[in-house]
């Protein structure tokens, strides 16, 4: 399975719904992921910049409810972009947190407030989707 | 009691001799009045200092036989989030820079180079005291980040977002008080005094690290400068137009929801302090600035402000 093809988009869906595997950190640290996700409703776009395709995740109350890959990603509240390379790095096991701070994930559109306030639930999910058996 | 104004006026030997609650005084001490832009510039040339000048050959020593595997894991747990930061302070900067006026345009030169000084202090700590291996500044980064937390991203993250919001239109009052709220008034307001009172106790009660505690007193005075811009950035920004408070707000309901999701456990009893007397350290330093300054928050900010955790890291 190659990732951002129909079928790892499904694939992503699924494990981001399932959630991270819950190790290695403290609890309060998953207790705050879960008061992140409950009831959140939002679209994320994640895309690649070299080919232009985004996988597009819509959160509904919590729950991850839809996977497409699109190359327009207008009517997400959150665009966010990487290279290839950085997709890769992901993949390969790269701290998704760091890959944050260094900006090579970055916002192209979207509030940057409202964003950060369940930023690791989104990293977490991050994690899953971008180390997904490809 | 050392009087205020040898923290103002010490060099780095004299430093040295300094007592961290005397530096967290002179930070706190002009806030009320809040120094322009020019005399902070002119401040720093005067209390700049040459990070090469340190010697860190007794830390050495410390580290090695006087300190236990607890007490360094420790010091090195919470160090290692002021690495970084101090990296991310430095290089997010410049694009705030870019907007203001030119006397802050000046003093901006001043405090980007303040910044990638102490990255270069912790940089030769880590190499020099810690051992941590790397040819250059980037590999002994990578070599410190399994010991930063996994919430880092919180804050700094939010600052590299809110750096790369305002290279958009670096002169948009609203998002220079977004991003000046994240940076001087929680970052370097609250998160790295928290840490300089922390570390620099332990060093000053322990009489442990004598290069770590100059390079970092002279850190925490360079921080005075920062704080004092920022809130005097704050303030004037709000008194031209109140409607921008409501920005600091906004920004500070981010921050303050993202605290409180720590990932490891900080070893804070080693080095002598009680994860509640941390948690007040850091309320108390919030509070100073907020009401120093003027800024009033509303009551869910409020109570949020009540139910801070401990997060250590700094820049
Ligand atoms: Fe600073
Ligand atoms: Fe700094």
């Amino acid at each position: 399975m190659r990732s951002f093809t129909p079928e790892w988009a499904q694939a992503a869906r699924a494990a981001v719904d399932a959630g991270p595997t819950r190790d290695g950190k403290l609890p309060s640290y998953w207790n705050w992921i879960d008061r992140a996700r409950a009831g959140y409703t939002a679209v994320w776009a994640l895309g690649v910049r070299e080919s232009g395709v985004y996988l597009v995740l819509t959160w509904k109350d919590g729950t991850c409810a839809a996977a497409e890959l699109t190359s327009d990603p207008s009517a997400a509240d959150y665009v966010l972009v990487a290279s290839q390379a950085t997709w890769d790095e992901l993949r390969a096991g790269a701290d998704p947190g760091r890959v944050v701070m260094y900006r090579q994930l970055r916002l192209e559109r979207g509030d940057v407030l409202t964003f950060f306030r369940v930023i690791y639930f989104f990293i977490e999910s991050l994690a899953t989707l971008s180390r997904l058996e490809t | 009691m050392t009087s205020l104004s040898d923290v103002a006026d010490s060099d780095l030997r004299g430093i040295r001799d300094l007592d961290i609650d005397d530096v967290l005084a002179y930070v706190h001490r002009d806030l009320k009045r809040l120094p322009g832009y020019t005399e902070l510039y002119k401040r720093y040339l005067r209390q700049r200092w040459d990070v090469y000048e340190l010697d860190f050959s007794q830390d050495v020593v410390d580290w090695r036989e006087r300190m236990t595997q607890e007490e360094r894991d420790a010091f090195v747990g919470i160090s290692a989030g002021f690495h970084h930061g101090e990296r991310q302070v430095e290089v997010e900067l410049p694009v705030f820079m870019l907007g203001g006026s030119e006397e802050s345009k000046i003093y901006m030169s001043s405090q980007i180079e303040d910044e990638a000084r102490h990255t270069v202090f912790f940089d030769r700590f880590y190499r020099e005291v810690v051992g941590m291996p790397g040819d250059s500044v980037q590999d002994v980064l990578d070599a410190s980040f399994e010991h930063v937390s996994e919430t880092f991203v919180g804050p700094f993250g939010l600052l590299a977002y809110q750096a790369d919001e305002l290279r958009k239109d670096p002169e948009d009052p609203a998002a220079r008080v977004r991003y000046g709220t994240t940076y001087f008034l929680w970052i370097e307001g609250v998160l790295a005094l928290s840490v300089m009172k922390i570390t620099l106790t332990y060093c000053r009660e322990r009489g442990f690290l004598p290069g770590y505690y100059t390079g970092f007193t002279a850190t925490c005075r360079d921080e005075a400068r920062h704080v004092q811009f920022g809130m005097r950035f704050l303030r004037d920004s709000v008194q031209e137009d109140p409607r921008l408070l409501l920005q600091i707000h906004e920004t500070l309901r981010t921050i303050l929801a993202i605290n409180g999701a720590a990932s490891r456990r900080l070893a804070l009893e080693s080095l002598g302090w009680t994860p509640e007397e941390v948690r007040r350290l850091m309320i108390r330093q919030l509070h100073m600035k907020l009401t120093d300054v003027g800024i009033a928050i509303p009551p869910d900010i409020q109570d949020m402000v009540a139910r801070i955790e401990p997060e250590l890291a700094g820049g």
